[in-house]
């Protein structure tokens, strides 16, 4: 019974939440450069109005271009479902799940990319290869960094993980774990299609990768693929913000307040990551396609790095 | 403390590889000034740790004479030179970033397995934030080499100079004032000395440049 209350909990927290994390960056940004902005609800009335519309599909599409919402926001909602917002009601644990939700991720990435190709347009087909392209530059490094967590805390289950990174006192003063914290947070950026690598803003023909991929989408189906895309990324954050700044060992009461507690300051803190994002995509400026190569060498030798540091001091 | 100081050590490490994945002159020196505060922030906690523990003030003072030296002055007087000579052309490096930071990487596993083989009172030990000191060494050595451009390679030197810097802070903890000052006064030195056969070789190839124009035109 219990699991049935915390799988409940977690995908409400992740769906309730994803679209705020975006609201927020757009918001920072927009503060950053003298403007007011979107208020930071926006997403979710352009949800609510994406999804009472009907959407137009070319009659040339295959089922793959239908099927491919659902694909990617059912994806997105089952890696949600491997990485616990809070140790005290985590859903589903079992060894090797985090190398499963990097792959669950590729599913849905590999059926946006199969979509985009489907309609025959040429946006689709570019927006398609870059995808493809970025993706298999980062995910070594992905990888690298993953294992050395792992290595680290003696687990592959992400639940686990975050418990064994809980014992650990203030876990980014050590190199290892510095150096693998920076890997991910390229990664992130990466991942989630941020300003270096991509603009989210823009539908400049000649820089976008996401936008360009979901270019034939309208009405609910668009309204699904956002969503997914945007809980893809709080997936990322909590991944990140619950392995490297873990909270719930300072919690000391027990049951369902102890929960509430741990949920606001993982909000706390998630809300915190989204700034730090936003920041960083205001101080920065969008590579040149042929220069993601560069970033995803550093990230990969970041968490090589990282795997290196671990092995010397073995702590 | 040692904790601070070995994340501070990955970090300075974590710097010479942002410089070696840089592009452009400004973001070397700006990468340059980032790692210099790094360096200033070591030797600052090193300084307040002495001052603690031995009552000594040395080595704050180092930390500032660095603070002046190499996050402002050195890094305008850079700027300076870059501004004089205005390279337009950018690429100055001989083969891809990823494959030069590949490299870099080689030079860090080089400095991890040799390190223990010197002899002395440290042999066979490993230490993190030496290792990650020494690799500076070898990566400022290696970005020397591997630019075109004279300001590239005294970005490089001035690289080296913060590994062997760091490589006795991290040491020895310490070393004596008179010797930190004279290395510091050498630096100033080179890095004048640079500046002047800079702007001196530019405009070497500036005069070249402009004949070959003529030749096309006439």
């Amino acid at each position: 019974m219990a699991i049935v209350i915390y799988i409940t909990l977690q995908l409400v927290v992740m769906i309730l939440l994803a679209p705020l994390v975006n609201g927020i960056i757009k918001k920072v940004k927009a503060l950053t450069q003298k403007r007011e902005g979107a208020p930071v609800l926006q997403m979710y009335f352009d949800l609510y109005k994406l999804l009472k519309k009907s959407s137009v599909v070319s009659n040339v599409t295959s089922w793959i271009f239908a099927a491919t919402p659902y694909i990617v926001v059912s994806s997105a909602l089952t890696a949600a479902l491997l990485v616990p917002v809070t140790t005290f009601a985590s859903p589903i644990a079992f060894p090797f799940d985090i190398i499963m939700m990097v792959y669950i991720l590729a599913l849905g990435r590999f059926f946006m990319c199969l979509s985009a190709l489907d309609a025959g347009s040429t946006f689709g087909g570019m927006g398609a290869s870059r995808e493809a392209m970025i993706s298999s530059l980062i995910e070594p490094s992905l990888l690298i960094s993953i294992f050395t967590i792992g290595l680290a805390s003696q687990s592959t289950s992400i639940n686990d993980i975050m418990l064994a990174m809980q014992s650990v006192s203030l876990p980014l003063l050590r190199p290892a774990f510095t150096l693998t914290f920076i890997a991910l947070f390229i990664i992130l950026i990466a991942e989630t299609s941020r300003i270096p690598v991509d603009d989210p803003s823009t539908h400049l023909e000649l820089t976008m990768v996401h936008e360009a991929m979901v270019l034939e989408y309208s009405g609910r189906q668009l309204a699904l693929i956002e969503l997914g895309a945007a809980i893809k990324q709080l997936v990322l954050i909590t991944l990140i913000v619950n392995v490297f700044l873990p909270h719930d060992q300072f919690i000391a009461y027990a049951g369902i307040s102890g929960v509430m507690l741990s949920l606001l300051v993982y909000l706390i803190k998630v809300i915190g990551f989204a700034v730090l994002i936003a920041a960083f995509e205001a101080g920065t400026v969008k590579f040149r396609f042929f220069s993601i190569p560069n970033l995803a060498a550093l990230s990969f030798i970041l968490a090589f790095l990282g795997f290196l540091q671990y092995f010397v001091l073995g702590r | 403390m040692e904790n601070y100081l070995d994340v501070l050590s990955a970090l300075i490490l974590f710097s010479s590889f942002a410089l070696v994945a840089n592009k452009r002159i400004i973001s070397y020196i700006r990468t340059f000034q980032l790692q210099a505060c790094l360096i200033a922030l070591t030797a600052g906690i090193m300084g307040v740790n002495s001052f603690l523990k031995e009552g000594k003030i040395d080595i704050l003072v180092v930390c500032a004479i660095i603070l002046i030296l190499k996050v402002y002055y050195i890094p305008r007087l850079l700027h300076k030179t870059y501004a004089g000579v205005e390279y337009k052309v950018e690429k100055d490096f001989f083969l891809n970033i990823p494959i030069l930071i590949f490299i870099c990487c080689f030079l860090v596993l080089f400095a991890y397995f040799s390190i223990p083989t010197i002899g002395g009172s440290m042999a066979g030990n490993v230490n993190i934030q030496v290792v990650n000191s020494f690799s500076l060494v070898l990566i400022g050595f290696f970005f020397m080499i591997s630019r075109k451009k004279a300001i590239g390679q005294i970005v490089g030197f001035l690289v080296i100079e913060n590994g062997i810097f760091i490589t006795a802070m991290f040491s020895t903890h310490g070393m004596p004032f008179i010797v930190d000052v004279g290395v510091f006064i050498d630096l100033i030195t080179a890095v004048l000395i640079m500046g002047i056969m800079v702007t001196r070789i530019s405009d070497q190839f500036e005069t070249i440049d402009i004949n070959q124009l003529k030749n096309l035109r006439g």
